[in-house]
């Protein structure tokens, strides 16, 4: 009896799981295929919240609450905290999209690794150099648009990085392939990744791009996109210029993509860290967001910072 | 078992409080909690535009004349697909609008909700609009 309990659950995991072996979809050249639209929303933070350390992963029953419990919070016309936290959520929900589930591991962060979900600290060089950004920022925090955040300046978003990030709307890329090159396009803020798969090198040292410079290869069935030549000024969770990003696509099977990525940047993080965060298919199509377009906002902010500081 | 439950649980609605929220630009910044403002209007004008939408309303001061005021919205493709567009708004539409009025003391606001002038709202939250991610 018992061998025939084992015997039939073998055969169940055999069944449901995606067999080791099996192929995987390929494009009509022979690289695995990455091909379609994808969303990376998701109401999971990126770092454990203290109040659930030691709780890596949720049960189903917790999930499903806690999905219940922050869509409801999300909905409700919510005035807590005063009129300037009510500000700071700027709109009610229905302006937002920003998923409405867990990921489907039920882990509790993004950051799987280190092991407590959260960012390693800084290391002395690295929290200096985020002082000395964060004094910056209350010495002149409106002086010019240059001291205003990249995505107000609509130069980047989290959401293109890399890494590519969830935020509170437009979450959503195309992923296309030739035989050569990957191609990501990134409805916020309509960036495009072109990554080379040939092998080449680099660019030299001295060329420093916004969103660095990516070389992408195959490892098997999965993407490994490493990117270096970051400048000092994007600053990814405390990084600086000496990132060393290593992102990994998977396909897990027609409708998710695991997307990981391996942040090296020793002299920001006292020690390597990864996070996970799933792709999922998602209906088009992807729309502009010409992000300069009519960004009165910003010149509202800064005649609000005139304003203040004539009163 | 139930206490640990109600531990998780009690973690949860924090974790809930504490998620990130994050627009296009710091409204902080460009709007003034001082000044909550309620206004009545006639729709004169949509911006469809990125990265946020703009509504244009004329509203009537008790003395007859009429200020014209500027109302931003969200981004216009997370409203294109709910099913909003410029059309859903047309000229001479009477909306109120809760929200809070620029720091530079323009006729500019943020259009925190927006209610049709019978009550009902134009925008309501995100669960079960149908937008993509919504729970099947």
């Amino acid at each position: 009896m018992k061998r025939h309990v084992l015997l039939a659950a073998i055969l169940f995991v055999a069944l449901t799981l995606p067999a080791a072996g099996q192929a995987p979809r390929r494009t009509p050249w022979g690289d695995p295929d990455l091909q379609g639209l994808w969303t990376n929303a998701t109401i999971t933070p990126f770092e454990r919240p203290a109040e659930l350390s030691g709780k890596p992963v949720l049960t189903e029953q917790e999930a499903a609450e806690y999905e219940k419990r922050t869509n409801q919070a999300r909905d409700a016309d919510s005035r807590a905290g005063g009129t300037e936290a009510d500000l700071g959520r700027a709109y009610n929900q229905f302006w937002y999209d920003r998923g409405t589930k867990v990921v489907a591991s039920r882990r509790t962060s993004l950051v799987v690794d280190p092991p407590d979900g959260r960012v390693p600290a800084l290391t002395p060089e690295g929290q200096a150099k985020a002082d000395a950004r964060a004094a910056a920022r209350k010495r002149s925090p409106a002086d010019g648009p240059e001291d205003r955040p990249l995505a107000e300046r609509c130069i980047l978003w989290p959401t293109a990085g890399p890494p590519m990030l969830p935020s509170g709307y437009n979450n959503n890329y195309q992923i296309l392939q030739t035989p050569g090159y990957v191609v990501i396009l990134i409805e916020m803020i309509h960036d495009v990744r072109i990554i080379p798969l040939d092998g080449r090198p680099h660019a030299p040292q001295n060329i420093r791009q916004w969103m660095g410079d990516s070389r992408g290869r195959w490892d098997g069935n999965t993407l490994v996109v490493t990117t270096t030549n970051f400048t000092g000024k994007t600053n990814f969770r405390g990084a600086n210029e000496n990132l060393r990003l290593v992102e990994r696509f998977t396909r897990v099977d027609g409708d998710e993509i695991n997307y990981e990525f391996a942040v090296e940047d020793p002299s920001s993080f006292t020690k390597p860290w990864t996070a996970a965060i799933p792709m999922t298919k998602t209906d088009g199509p992807i729309f502009e967001y010409a992000c300069h377009e009519g960004n009165y906002g910003m010149t509202n902010v800064l005649s609000g910072a005139r304003a203040e500081e004539s009163r | 078992m139930r206490t640990r439950m109600f531990v998780v649980f009690a973690g949860l609605s924090l974790m809930c409080a504490t998620t990130h929220v994050r627009a296009h630009h710091a409204f902080a910044a460009e709007f003034d909690a001082k000044k909550p403002i309620k206004l009545e209007g006639a729709v004169t004008k949509v911006e469809w535009i990125n990265p946020h939408a703009w509504i244009h309303i004329d509203v009537k001061r008790p003395d007859g004349n009429v200020d014209k005021w500027m109302i931003e919205g969200g981004t216009p493709n997370t409203l294109f697909r709910r099913g909003v567009n410029k059309n859903s708004l047309p000229h001479g539409t009477v909306i109120i609008v809760d929200g809070y009025q620029a720091k530079d003391g323009t006729l500019k606001g943020n259009g925190r909700d927006i209610t049709f002038a019978d009550g009902r709202k134009l925008f309501i939250g995100s669960t079960g609009t149908g937008a993509p991610g919504d729970p099947k």
